[in-house]
């Protein structure tokens, strides 16, 4: 299956100007609709996780993967600069509401601006430029963590890690740091990639079909 | 929803129809007008990121037990009695877990649980003062807020429509997991063995579903007025009033009692 070159639907009439940035009524529903999606295929494939530590070590990168498929399905009504913006900044502060800590929000603002420059790059056309504005975009799964990382000192110095004794504590504070941040980000970015390919995949098998896409 | 105080905003009140997303909107429990008066949104939305700042950032364990205690008497306060019995339930667990457990048990596992629960924690405790915003604004008076504020317009509508979609998503992905249920979909071995496939399984259907049934609202929004050029105004304004003073002064008495008293977390 040649899954690296997915035809994005054809340029409409409105193709001029894609760096223009202007909002119509449509495009903030849509923005609107997906981002709640989005929230909801990733939270609910999270929560499946809950039932036990070992399934959430699926269920996390799991969800990664899922939600490239509302993310690409977005994509393909992204006509012009702007919306993967707007997209990130409603999302954060969705989740924030939820109970994510506010650097995530900050987070994800950042890389959806950052997906904005590779679409842009794609004139807010191109099929490949959307897989990798959707595996930027998957970075934001390490927005949650920024404080643990910040704070790593006062959580390694909770009573139950400072039982356990200095030589405990030490070596933990060993993983926790540069090397397992950077993991995160690399498993973030691969289970994003692979939900921009899966997401296209769908697309082409059930959404275009169905006249969604 | 009561059209009589849903103001005049393109977002109120549910769309009139015959769709079968009609019905999951119309039990939804967002009424202006049901539960105490109620808080002004841009409190809400202020209160909301004070708490995500104090309890999420260094030192922050000290406020948990505080924000906890303000997310539980807003639960009471709007009669929502599941939030207000479940928030201290899995604040407590999680502090048996992660503070009583490992005290008596030092062990690699219960050190790692420590953690974990002195994360989680800080997350439970954001999370039930978001839900009172989340569960007692209606999109219009959202709208209303984030415009006396200057919030640019497409972030500010955005928010607005997201609020008003969010039961509509979420009826439908509880009813493809019903459906997922029925046929034996739904479990941890499922999810083991064909991981990708359960989440296709649940995620194309609940896609087209919500999109389906959220086609008839945007219509009926942007017919209203949704895009439109002018600056709405609002039936039911945004004012300050005296819930909001005695939210700001319980704020100032559980702070000052996070600083001083000794805290049972940190």
């Amino acid at each position: 299956m040649p899954e690296t070159t997915p035809p994005m639907t054809p340029a409409g009439p409105q193709a001029r100007t894609p760096f223009r940035v202007h909002f119509s009524a449509r495009d903030l529903v849509s923005v609107a609709i997906f981002a709640v999606i989005y929230f909801v295929v990733v939270f609910a494939i999270a929560m499946l996780g809950v039932v036990s530590p070992l399934v959430m070590l699926l269920t996390l990168p799991l969800s990664v993967l899922a939600g490239g498929i509302p993310y690409m399905l977005f994509l393909t009504r992204v006509r012009h600069a702007g919306m993967t913006t707007l997209f990130g900044v409603v999302l954060g502060l969705l989740n924030m509401m939820v109970g994510h800590p506010w650097q995530a929000a900050l987070v994800m603002v950042a890389v959806s601006l950052a997906g904005e420059l590779v679409l842009g790059a794609g004139r807010y056309r191109s099929g490949r430029a959307a897989i990798w504005a959707c595996t930027v975009f998957s970075g934001w799964f390490i927005g949650p963590w920024v404080p643990f990382f910040t704070n790593r000192d006062e959580y390694l110095r909770s009573p139950a890690m400072e039982g356990m004794g200095e030589g405990y504590t030490r070596a933990f504070e060993q993983v926790v740091t540069g090397p397992a941040v950077l993991a995160m980000i690399a498993v973030a970015l691969v289970c994003g990639f692979l939900g921009a390919l899966l997401g296209t995949r769908l697309l082409r098998r059930h959404f275009r079909k169905a006249g969604l896409a | 929803m009561r059209p009589g105080r849903a103001g005049t905003g393109p977002t109120g009140g549910a769309a009139a129809g015959h769709h079968g997303a009609a019905t999951a909107v119309r039990t939804v429990p967002r009424a202006p007008g049901a539960g105490p008066p109620g808080l002004d949104p841009r409190t809400k939305i202020v209160l909301v990121v004070v708490c995500s700042a104090a309890v999420m950032g260094s030192g922050g364990l000290r406020f948990v037990p505080a924000v906890l205690v303000l997310g539980t008497a807003l639960a009471v306060w709007e009669r929502s009695w599941g939030r207000a019995a479940g928030l201290p339930l899995a604040a407590a667990a999680m502090w048996l877990l992660g503070w009583v457990v490992p005290s008596w048990w030092p062990h690699p596992v219960t050190a790692a649980m420590a953690i974990a629960c002195a994360y989680l924690i800080r997350f439970a405790a954001a999370i039930g003062v978001g839900m009172h915003l989340v569960a007692t604004t209606s999109p219009t008076r959202l709208a209303a807020g984030l415009r006396a504020w200057r919030v640019p317009r497409p972030v500010s509508v955005t928010l607005a429509v997201m609020l008003r979609f969010f039961p509509v998503v979420a009826a439908e992905s509880a009813s493809v997991l019903d459906a997922m249920r029925l046929r034996g979909l739904v479990g941890a071995r499922a999810l083991i063995r064909h991981p990708v496939r359960s989440v296709e399984r649940f995620t194309v259907p609940m896609i087209a579903a919500s999109l389906r049934a959220t086609e008839d609202l945007s219509a009926s929004a942007i017919l209203r007025g949704l895009g439109s050029p002018r600056t709405p105004t609002a039936m039911d304004p945004p004012r300050f009033g005296p819930p909001d003073l005695v939210l700001a002064a319980a704020v100032a008495v559980l702070a000052a009692g996070a600083l001083w008293l000794p805290g049972p977390l940190a």
